[in-house]
């Protein structure tokens, strides 16, 4: 970055809605939850320091105790440590060593409602992306679409989940619509890594990739109905299975 | 420039003035484009400098600050440094924005930072994009679009790139993106200054703009659809675009 440009935007405000107050019941569970979303929104990087138990507090708008209990959640999650002296406080852990922890803490913290919920409005959006991609695909946007699926890696559990997501985006890019782009964008940043946990799961991998062979060949054929519930039926099997294993580790 | 077309000849002429009225104003872009072109080429051979990133923004920052810009995004996208290397580096900036779902509202161009655009990582290979690919086989100018540009400015777009090489070796392109929004004062009275011109569409018959309503802007007019509904379809010279020219049912 030169001197001429602009500050990078809005990460001041991304760090004021982390931190903004509650309401409801569950608040410790809350105050953690909002904690971990921003690291893994990586809003929070390691090595930050967090307020303090009387800050967070404060700016949660929740007791003492609550605060002390939400970092507590995440000291035992190993995402945070805290250290003692001058230079103490509770600091933020790199990420890297537990990603998959946190997803399963996230999955634990929402009710089955907002799965299903968020499933639903996400199967919904894509869905439509897909059939209007299927309406408006030129050949050449489809054999570009064929081409990058050909390439793209569902073998290894992060590249599966990266390119599922990016899959959907492509198709969004092709429904030649910016609003459903940029709602792609936007839901895949606040539901994406929670939605592909089910690529963890090689049956459900291999199936993703092969409907998602089946969904780029309805798009090149012009068939919106086809895709369209390939991709309803898609977005079905993976909320069943992130059901599935809410039910398992709550058990 | 609307005052280019004359009422006073037979339609068909006047769709032929209203193809060149449009075909001039991309030809100004690529105009300008080859001048960045020879000024990136004579500045050597080191593409991913800061030497290079304050050549091209000393180039684009005029035209992107200028009032009411045509161009909204602008800049030099350098070849990967190896053959071993699929990195493209980006000398790009955006333009002021209004209200911008990524970038809010800005004063003064900003640099794209690919960075920062982690929901784009599933790409592998920026080359694959029509952008570059296109002038890096053809090793000519390109309008690629109209499309939904989601790096970097999330909107309706037309991207225009030149390829820059030094004896024969692709470096990269240089390039300006067009809001499909930007375009339609520009082009809609040109098409209303004749009888029967109807949309401008792309090379792939992708309508730009149109004055039917029933002719949306995003879908695709086939050349044997044209045809079966009579239309005939103008070159704009200097471009690759069309002008769709008939009756609407």
């Amino acid at each position: 970055m030169s001197s001429e440009l602009a500050p990078q935007p809005s990460s001041r405000g991304a760090r004021a809605a982390v931190f903004a107050q509650l309401s409801g019941a569950g608040r410790s569970e809350q105050v953690a939850q909002r904690l971990i979303d921003a690291i893994l929104l990586g809003v929070l990087t390691p090595g930050d320091r967090l307020p303090s138990e009387a800050e967070l507090a404060q700016r949660f708008g929740v007791a003492l105790v609550t605060a002390r209990e939400a970092l507590s959640a995440m000291r035992d999650a190993g995402l945070v440590e805290t250290r003692r002296g001058r230079e103490g406080g509770s600091f933020v852990l790199p990420v890297s060593r537990a990603p998959e922890a946190l997803l399963w803490a996230r999955l634990r913290g929402l009710a089955r409602v907002d799965i299903e919920d968020s499933a639903v409005y996400f199967g919904v959006l894509s869905a439509g992306c897909t059939e209007r991609a299927a309406e408006l695909a030129s050949d050449e946007e489809a054999a570009r679409l064929r081409l990058w699926l050909d390439n793209a890696d569902f073998a290894q559990v992060s590249d599966a989940a990266r390119n599922a997501g990016g899959f959907y985006l492509e198709i969004a890019v092709i429904s030649q619509s910016p609003r459903l782009v940029r709602e792609q964008i936007r839901l895949q940043a606040e539901f994406g890594s929670l939605l592909w946990l089910g690529v963890a799961d090689e049956n459900l991998r291999r199936n993703i990739y092969g409907q998602n062979v089946k969904i780029a060949e309805a798009i090149s054929a012009h068939d919106p109905e086809q895709a369209r519930a390939l991709v309803r039926g898609q977005l079905s099997e993976l909320s069943s299975w992130l059901l599935a294993a809410k039910e398992r580790i709550e058990q | 420039m609307a005052m280019r077309i004359r009422d006073n000849v037979p339609d068909a002429e006047r769709g032929r003035e209203c193809s060149a009225a449009i075909g001039a104003l991309f030809t100004g872009v690529f105009t300008m484009l080859d001048s960045w072109r020879t000024a990136v080429e004579k500045a050597g051979a080191d593409n991913a400098t800061t030497r290079i990133d304050s050549l091209v923004y000393s180039l684009v920052e005029p035209e992107l600050t200028v009032a009411d810009p045509l161009v909204i995004g602008a800049g030099f996208i350098a070849a990967p440094e190896t053959a071993l290397s699929q990195a493209l580096h980006f000398a790009w900036w955006l333009g002021p924005l209004s209200d911008n779902p990524l970038l809010g509202t800005t004063t003064k161009p900003s640099r794209l930072d690919l960075a920062s655009r982690e929901y784009a990582e599933y790409l592998r290979d920026f080359r694959a994009f029509e952008w570059y690919q296109v002038p890096e086989t053809t090793r000519a100018g390109h309008i690629t679009g109209p499309y939904v540009d989601h790096l970097c400015t999330c909107d309706y777009i037309l991207t225009l790139t030149v390829p820059v090489g030094v004896g024969g070796s692709m470096r990269g392109v240089v390039g300006a993106d067009i809001l499909v929004r930007r375009l339609e004062p520009e082009v809609l009275p040109l098409l209303r200054a004749t009888e029967s011109a109807i949309a401008l569409v792309s090379s792939s018959g992708r309508v730009i703009l149109s004055v039917s309503p029933t002719l949306r802007v995003g879908s695709i007019v086939s050349e044997a659809s044209a045809a079966s509904r009579g239309w005939d379809a103008v070159p704009c010279p200097g471009t690759q675009l069309k002008l769709l020219m008939g009756e609407t049912i």
